[in-house]
C-alpha cells in the first residue's frame, strides 16, 4: 500500500512544475494540493485495506465479489479436509477449479494483498457444506453469497444399523440358542467393505454352527442382510451379551461404523424332570371290603421324564392285597401328569403302608422317587353297638327329667 | 282293692302327706333321689292331695308330685285365722272339690291336718262335710295333730275350736297325734317333726295295707269303722316292731299299746272303748295261741278288740288302733286354751283401757297450728 501511495505521490509532480513561476498562486495551489493530497492519501488507504468475510456454503452456492465468482463445487473429503471450489473472473481472465485443504489460505489473482482474493476453508460440516473465509481488499466491493439454484445433488451417505438378537432371553444349561445378526443400510448411499465384528462366543456358550456370521460386503441403500449362528448354553448365570460392531465405507472411502445394543440374558440350571407322586386312599377299608388307591404322577420339572416305571409293595405284606400298582409310561412332559388307580382288598384288620417307587430318566440320568400311603383295614364293625349304652342313658335321663318335671312345683 | 284318698290340709297336713309319699318310696331308708327312679308303692289305690293356702308350704314338699299339690289362692296363708280360712275354703270350694273329684271314687278318706293351724283347722271340718256330701258311702277319718302347748294361745284356741268342730262333723272318727306327747323323742324341732310325721305316715300305710290284704284272721274297713265309731270317736294308734332279741308276738302286741308307742297319751286299760290289733310277720313268729290270749286279755279292758293277722315275711309288727271313752288330755288342752283366751282378753282390755286413758289427756284439746 505504501508503494501505491508513493506512486500516487509521483503522479502529482508535473502539475506542480507549471505553478513554480507564480509564487502566490503557487503557494495557493501548493496549499490546495497539499490539502488535496492529504485527503487523497487517506481515501486510497481505505480502499486498499484487506478485509475478510466468512460464508457457509452448500454445494453449488456462490460468492460474488466484484468481478470474482467463487463456487463450492464439492466436499471431496470430510476426513481429509478437502473442498473443491471454482474461482472465475468476469471477462475470463481467471477460471480455476482448485481443491482447497482445510485451514490453508489459497491465493487467487495474487491474493488479497495484490487486489486478488484469498480463500481459506475454515470448517467442513459434512458432505454438503463447508465454512469458507474470503479475504479481499475493500476496494473490490462487498462479497455476497448467491445460493445455488440447482437442486441439491442426491447424498451418498450410507448408514448401517446392526442388530444382534437371541431367539430367547431365558434358557437353561444345555439349551441351544439361535443368534441372529441383522445389518441394514438405512442411509442414502452404498455401504462398501462391510465387516461385522462379533466378539468371540461367551464362555457360557459353545459353538454349534454358523460362526462367525457372514454379512454381504456391499449393501445398497435400503438393503439388509442377516446371518445366524447357533450356540449351546453350557454355564448358568446372568450374562451381558456384548454388542456387535459393523464397519464400512461410503463411496468416497469414508470409514464408518455402528454397533448393536448390548443386552442381558439368563441361563438357568440345566432342565430336569422332577416327578411328584401322590397316593390317595379315601377311606378306611372294611374287612373283606375293597378300596381304591389313586396314584398321580406329575412332572414338576422343566424337562420331560422318560422311561417311567412304577412299582411298589405293601408292608406288612399279608392282609392287604394290592393289584394294579405297577405301571410304565414312555414320557411325561413338564407340567403334565398321569393318573391311575390300584385296587385294594382288605383281608385282615390292621394298618398297612403302601410304598410306590417310580424310576425314570430325568434328563440327567436315572432318578428314583418314592411315596407311601397309609391304608387302614377296619375291624369288623358291629353297627349301632354304641347305642346299647347311649339309649339306656338317654332313657334314664329322659325318665329322670320327666320325674323332675313331675315333682317340680 | 281299697280306694283311698289322703288329704293333707295346711302345713302340718302337707308335711305328713309328704312323709306318706316318702314312705311309699321306701320310708326312712329311701334316698332323696328315689323319686327319680322309683314309683311310689302304695298297698292300695291311694290318691294323695296336699291342700294349702300358702304356696311356700307347698313348695317345700319333696315327695309329692306337682299335680298333687293344690294351692288355694288366698295371698300367702290365712295367718292362723280360722275365720279367714273358712272364708277362703268357701270361696274355693268348687275348685277344691273338683280337684278331688278328678281322682275318682273312694272307699275311705284320711283328712290329715293340724288342729291348731290356720288353713288345716279351718278347712278340715268344712272339707269333711263336703266329702260326706259328695261321696255318700265314703269313710272319712280325720288325723288331727295337736300342737305343742307352748306354741301360743292362738294355736291352742284354734285347736280347741277346731277339735269341737271336727267332732261335730259326720266323720267316722278322729285319730289323734299329740306333738306335745311326742316331744319326748328329743332332738331339734325339725327332726322331731320329721320323726312324728314319719311315724304317722308309717302307721297309716300299715293300716291301709292291712285292711287291703288277705289275712289269716280277717279285719276289714267295716271293722275299722266300728272301732272308730266307739267311745268318743276319738282314737289313736300304737305301733311296735319286734327286735331280733325278742320275737315274741305277745310282747309285740303288749308293746304296741304301751304309751311310749302311742301317738296320743292314753291308757288302753282305762280309756279304750274299742280296739283293733293288726299283726304282721312271718308265719313262724305268729303263735296263734299267744295272739289269742293277748287279744282276750286286751278285750277284758277295752271292750271289743278286732284282730287281723297278715302273714308276711319278717319280724312281727303290730299296729293297734283304739278309740277312747274319755280324753283327759283333751280336757287339759281346752282348759289351757280357755286360760290363754282369757289372758288374751284381759290383756286386750287392759291395753284398751291404757290407751283410752292416754287419749283422755287430749280429750278437750284441739289441734293448734
Amino acid at each position: 500500500m505504501r508503494s501505491k501511495n508513493n506512486m500516487m505521490h509521483r503522479d502529482g509532480v508535473p502539475e506542480m512544475r507549471h505553478l513554480v513561476n507564480r509564487p502566490c498562486l503557487v503557494y495557493l495551489l501548493l496549499s490546495i494540493l497539499l490539502i488535496q493530497a492529504a485527503y487523497g492519501e487517506k481515501s486510497n488507504d481505505d480502499d486498499d485495506e484487506v478485509t475478510f468475510k466468512d460464508f457457509t456454503l452448500n454445494i453449488g452456492d456462490r460468492i460474488d465479489l466484484g468481478d470474482y465468482q467463487m463456487e463450492l463445487i464439492e466436499i471431496q473429503s470430510v476426513r481429509d479436509g478437502l473442498v473443491v471450489m471454482r474461482i472465475s473472473k468476469i471477462g475470463g481472465s481467471l477460471d480455476e477449479q482448485r481443491a482447497l485443504l482445510q485451514d490453508s489460505p489459497n491465493n487467487f489473482d495474487g491474493g488479497a494483498e495484490n487486489r486478488g482474493v484469498t480463500i481459506t476453508v475454515a470448517d467442513i460440516f459434512d458432505e454438503q457444506s463447508a465454512k469458507v473465509r474470503i479475504e479481499y481488499q475493500q476496494g473490490l466491493g462487498t462479497a455476497r453469497k448467491r445460493a445455488s439454484e440447482r437442486p441439491a445433488a442426491a447424498l451418498d451417505k450410507p448408514e448401517l444399523s446392526v442388530q444382534k438378537s437371541f431367539d430367547k432371553n431365558q434358557m437353561s444349561v444345555g439349551d441351544e440358542v439361535k443368534v441372529t445378526i441383522t445389518v441394514k443400510n438405512t442411509g442414502t448411499g452404498q455401504a462398501l467393505g462391510i465387516i461385522a465384528e462379533d466378539v468371540p462366543p461367551l464362555p457360557e456358550f459353545s459353538y454349534v454352527a454358523g460362526y462367525p456370521p457372514k454379512i454381504k460386503e456391499t449393501l445398497d441403500s435400503g438393503q439388509s442382510d442377516s446371518a445366524v449362528y447357533v450356540m449351546n448354553a453350557v454355564k448358568e448365570g446372568s450374562i451381558r451379551v456384548p454388542a456387535i460392531q459393523v464397519s464400512y465405507t461410503d463411496s468416497k472411502k469414508n470409514a464408518k461404523s455402528n454397533s448393536s445394543v448390548p443386552f442381558n440374558i439368563l441361563i438357568g440350571p440345566k432342565s430336569k424332570a422332577d416327578l411328584a407322586i401322590k397316593l390317595t386312599s379315601k377311606v378306611p377299608i372294611a374287612l373283606d371290603g375293597e378300596g381304591m388307591l389313586n396314584i398321580s404322577i406329575s412332572n414338576l420339572g422343566t424337562a420331560p421324564a422318560t422311561r417311567i416305571e412304577a412299582n411298589g409293595g405293601v408292608n406288612p405284606p399279608e392282609g392287604l392285597q394290592v393289584s394294579g400298582l405297577e405301571k410304565s409310561f414312555f414320557e411325561i412332559l413338564p407340567e403334565a401328569y398321569e393318573n391311575y388307580s390300584a385296587m385294594l382288598s382288605g383281608q385282615k384288620p390292621g394298618n398297612y403302608t403302601i410304598r410306590l417307587r417310580v424310576n425314570y430318566d430325568g434328563g440327567d440320568g436315572s432318578v428314583i422317587r418314592e411315596s407311601t400311603a397309609k391304608v387302614v383295614v377296619l375291624e369288623r364293625e358291629y353297627k349301632y353297638q354304641y347305642l346299647l349304652l347311649i339309649i339306656p342313658i338317654a332313657i334314664v335321663i329322659a325318665w329322670m327329667y320327666r320325674r323332675y318335671r313331675e315333682y317340680k312345683y | 282293692m281299697l280306694n283311698v284318698l289322703m288329704l293333707g290340709v295346711g302345713q302340718c297336713g302337707n308335711r305328713i302327706l309328704d312323709a306318706i309319699n316318702k314312705e311309699a318310696f321306701g320310708g326312712s331308708g329311701a334316698s332323696k333321689l328315689a323319686k327319680y327312679y322309683l314309683r311310689p308303692k302304695f298297698p292300695s289305690r291311694v290318691e294323695t292331695l296336699a291342700v294349702n293356702t300358702a304356696v311356700n308350704d307347698l313348695k317345700e314338699l319333696r315327695f309329692t308330685t306337682a299335680k298333687d299339690r293344690l294351692h288355694v289362692p288366698n295371698l300367702h296363708g290365712v295367718g292362723a285365722n280360722r275365720n279367714v280360712g273358712k272364708q277362703a275354703f268357701m270361696d274355693n270350694r268348687d275348685m277344691i272339690m273338683g280337684e278331688i273329684e278328678k281322682r275318682g271314687d273312694f272307699d275311705i278318706a284320711f283328712v290329715i291336718t293340724s288342729a291348731s293351724g290356720g288353713t288345716g283347722s279351718s278347712f278340715s271340718p268344712l272339707l269333711i262335710n263336703e266329702l260326706k256330701r259328695q261321696y255318700r258311702d265314703i269313710t272319712v277319718i280325720t288325723v288331727a295333730v295337736l300342737p305343742f302347748r307352748e306354741e301360743g294361745s292362738i294355736y291352742l284356741q284354734n285347736a280347741a275350736f277346731s277339735m269341737r268342730e271336727l267332732m261335730e262333723v259326720d266323720a267316722e272318727g278322729i285319730i289323734l297325734a299329740d306333738n306335745q306327747y311326742m316331744k319326748r323323742f328329743g332332738g331339734d324341732i325339725a327332726s322331731a317333726y320329721d320323726k312324728i310325721n314319719g311315724m304317722i305316715a308309717q302307721r297309716l300305710l300299715f293300716l291301709i295295707e292291712s285292711l287291703d290284704s288277705e289275712m289269716l284272721s280277717v279285719t276289714d274297713l267295716g271293722d275299722f269303722k266300728t272301732v272308730m265309731n266307739g267311745g268318743l270317736r276319738i282314737g289313736t294308734m300304737g305301733f311296735y316292731q319286734a327286735d331280733s332279741k325278742n320275737l315274741s308276738i305277745r310282747d309285740a302286741i303288749e308293746n304296741s299299746l304301751k304309751p311310749a308307742n302311742l301317738l296320743y297319751p292314753a291308757n288302753v286299760a282305762d280309756d279304750a272303748a274299742r280296739a283293733m290289733v293288726i299283726i304282721q310277720g312271718s308265719r313262724e313268729h305268729l303263735d296263734m295261741d299267744e295272739i289269742t290270749k293277748e287279744v282276750e286279755r286286751l278285750s277284758a279292758s277295752a271292750g271289743h278288740v278286732f284282730k287281723g293277722i297278715v302273714v308276711k315275711k319278717g319280724r312281727p309288727k303290730v299296729l293297734s288302733v283304739f278309740t277312747v271313752a274319755s280324753a283327759p288330755e283333751l280336757e287339759s288342752i281346752y282348759a289351757q286354751a280357755a286360760r290363754g283366751m282369757q289372758d288374751e282378753k284381759e290383756k286386750r282390755t287392759r291395753a284398751r283401757k291404757q290407751l283410752n286413758d292416754a287419749f283422755a289427756h287430749i280429750e278437750d284439746l284441739e289441734e293448734i297450728y
